[in-house]
């Protein structure tokens, strides 16, 4: 093999001028001890000043032994300018050689600055995506609670309609028998339209009661108390006889009681479920009998109606229990709805309804019913228990306003209350002496509430939490609890729920045990 | 003044350059531009009761820091900053990976984890647990290159672990 001839001088001059034009070397020679003897090129070019340079160089060495080559590529100087470093053995000293990386570096950097651009910019999409998706079935949930919310409230309001009716169809019946036996004359004639007036302003004011408060809606729990049976039976009959006895119906109340005990019952419901049997019965029955029996025995009350009325065929007997449906019982006043509420009370207090009917010979409701537990009644009471003194709180807010309120709240429920304003100071306190339970706002300046329980959760705090938010959407509650709050609230605070949280976060119930619980809030 | 290097390691775009930034700086910038090769910068730190040491702060490119190349890089270091970006799960288990990875080169570096970008912690995948269960294995901090939360502390508390 023929050695390689040397590239013409003029070659070779070219090639030098240009890889110096390009490369900016910078030769530095030390002696053993970072002594500088000697100095090729400019240090300017890389920012290395005489005060700060050698110490930069000296930096980058830091931990290295000097008595081998080292090679550190891309090393940005402090003028930002990007150089190829190595370091050059030569005992008894060394040689530090810079060459230019800049133009390398931007390259490198615009190729990597996609790339990784393209990765970030895709997780950030996906996250999108993910939280799209949830909005969207979040949506989807909700749109389904609202309906069912609705549906709710719907039948809510009917209820409440019909428990206004009830009794105000009775002082209209009342009403309208006076009226008669006193022919329309005299004072006491006036007086008695009177009091239809007023009971029919009564009766439009419930009705405008009833429209204002169609917000609020909610299953009510049953009261247990103990039910006089004879007081009850003899109301029924004082109600229901002269209705039935003004359409020539005779009627009749039966009691039979062998228990000692008096039952218990949420009598409100027993009462409506009795009226509205009877109401039934004295609609559809224009001659014959309404009776009605009520037996108190072997642990049970049996309330039994029947009247010898126009009957429901064998088609409809389910049909009547649903609201807004007569079943066939045409021609009659009333919205259909007696029925469909005396099933809804049955189911509520685990009783039996049974229908027994003849059409065009009358109708047979049986109802039998447990009494209520008195447990019921205790479990109830210990439910609104008040809270233990001494319970630590730490209250973190930025608004005195809010701060003062919640401390005085909470010192009325007998908390031992402290206070914090911001973030950090949450933090600091709540590691030195851990609270029973914080409150802390979401929205504080600085560093975030949902960063500081993050940041205590993360650090082992294991108390319960209570974040409190302006915020009210599904959104921001998610993201604290994801934070590691037990309970979101959000203001303006709605006190009993505030306590009923209080309540449940001492309990020791956290809202992902029981996702409804404050989603209202 | 003793003088030790501490080495940033953690995947691109969790915030190495802007916790620096923060930190010998007391800078930001909400722009990410990736870091090629190395930048190195300094500062003196003050240790109550104690001698000031010098940190010398080596950003190192995401990725490909432990690649043969990286490797370079790490030599002689004294101590190691682990960044993961809390928006992004995926960085701490590269943090970690790089961490198992250094130890076999520097086996007694003094080592922290910064979860990085707490001002964005409503979007953070990593949860609470999971630092509360890496913190019986090595200091963890939170922290924020934007506000400056937990900066200052994550490299004090290196500094602090290598004075005499």
């Amino acid at each position: 093999m023929t050695p390689m001839p040397a590239l013409p001088s003029a070659v070779e001059d070219y090639l030098r001028d240009t890889l110096m034009r390009r490369a900016h070397p910078l030769l530095l020679s030390f002696g053993d001890d970072w002594q500088l003897r000697e100095l090729h090129g400019d240090p300017a070019v890389y920012g290395l000043d005489a005060e700060h340079g050698l110490r930069e160089l000296q930096d980058l060495f830091i931990g290295l032994p000097l008595d081998g080559h080292q090679d550190l590529p891309f090393v940005e100087f402090s003028n930002g300018r990007s150089a190829h470093v190595h370091l050059i053995a030569d005992a008894p000293g060394f040689h530090v050689l810079l060459l230019d990386a800049e133009e390398e570096r931007e390259r490198q950097r615009a190729q990597q600055q996609l790339g990784h651009d393209a990765v970030l910019t895709g997780h950030e999409q996906s996250k999108a995506i993910g939280r799209l998706t949830e909005i969207r079935n979040e949506l989807e949930r909700q749109r389904a609670s609202l309906e069912e919310a609705n549906a709710l409230k719907n039948a809510l309001i009917a209820t409440l309609s019909h428990e206004f009716r009830t009794p105000l169809t009775s002082i209209f019946g009342y009403l309208h028998l006076l009226e008669r036996r006193l022919d329309g004359s005299g004072n006491a004639a006036q007086a008695l339209q009177a009091v239809r007036r007023n009971a029919t302003y009564l009766f439009t004011l419930a009705e405008n009661l009833l429209e204002y408060g169609r917000g609020e809606s909610g299953a009510a729990l049953l009261n247990p108390v103990e039910v006089d049976l004879t007081l009850l039976a003899r109301d029924l009959d004082a109600m229901f006889r002269p209705l039935a006895e003004d359409k020539g119906v005779a009627f009749r109340v039966d009691l039979l009681v062998e228990e000692t005990a008096p039952p218990v019952f949420d009598e409100v419901r027993l009462r409506q479920i009795v009226v509205n049997l009877l109401s039934n019965a004295v609609r559809y029955t224009t001659k014959g009998e309404i009776a009605c029996d009520l037996v108190w025995r072997d642990g049970r009350l049996s309330i039994d109606v029947a009247d010898s009325g126009i009957g429901i065929s064998a088609e409809f007997r389910d049909s009547v229990f649903k609201p807004f449906n007569r079943g066939g019982q045409s021609g009659s006043k009333g919205a259909g709805l007696g029925l469909s509420i005396v099933r809804r009370l049955i189911e509520q207090m685990r009783g039996e309804l049974r229908l027994e009917s003849e059409l065009g010979r009358g109708t047979r409701f049986r109802v039998e019913l447990p009494p209520l537990a008195r447990a019921a009644a205790k479990s109830a009471a210990s439910h609104a228990a008040p809270f233990p003194r001494g319970v630590q709180a730490l209250v973190v807010d930025d608004d005195p306003d809010i701060a003062q309120l919640l401390e005085v709240l909470l010192i009325d429920l007998g908390f031992e209350v402290r206070v914090a304003e911001n973030a950090s100071q949450a933090i600091a306190e709540a590691t030195r002496q851990p609270p029973d339970v914080l409150l802390i706002d979401v929205e504080l300046p600085g560093l975030s509430g949902n960063a500081a329980v993050f940041q205590l959760r993360s650090h082992g705090y294991r108390g319960r939490i209570v974040t409190l938010s302006a915020t009210s959407t599904g959104d921001a509650r998610d993201a604290s609890l994801r934070a590691g709050a037990d309970h979101y609230l959000t203001k303006p605070l709605n006190l009993d729920q505030f306590v009923g949280v209080m309540q449940r976060a001492l309990q020791g119930e956290a809202s992902g045990q029981n996702p409804d619980a404050d989603r209202r809030g | 003044m003793r003088t030790h290097k501490l080495c940033m390691l953690g995947d691109f775009g969790v915030g190495k350059t802007s916790l620096v930034a923060r930190f010998v700086r007391s800078t930001f910038s909400a722009k990410y531009l990736t870091t090629v090769g190395v930048k190195v910068d300094s500062k003196e730190v003050a240790l109550p009761g104690r001698e000031p040491l010098k940190l010398v702060v080596w950003d190192i490119a995401g990725r490909g820091a432990l690649d043969g190349v990286g490797e370079n890089y790490l030599r002689g270091a004294s101590a190691l900053l682990l960044v993961a970006d809390g928006t992004r799960e995926a960085s701490l288990a590269s943090a970690l990976n790089l961490l198992m990875q250094s130890r076999r080169s520097l086996p007694n570096a003094v080592v922290a984890l910064a979860v990085n970008k707490l001002d964005l912690v409503d979007r953070w995948e990593v949860a609470p647990a999971t630092l509360a269960e890496l913190r019986n294995t090595l200091p963890v901090f939170e922290t924020s290159a934007l506000s400056g939360d937990g900066v200052e502390a994550a490299f004090a508390d290196l500094a602090a672990r290598l004075a005499p």
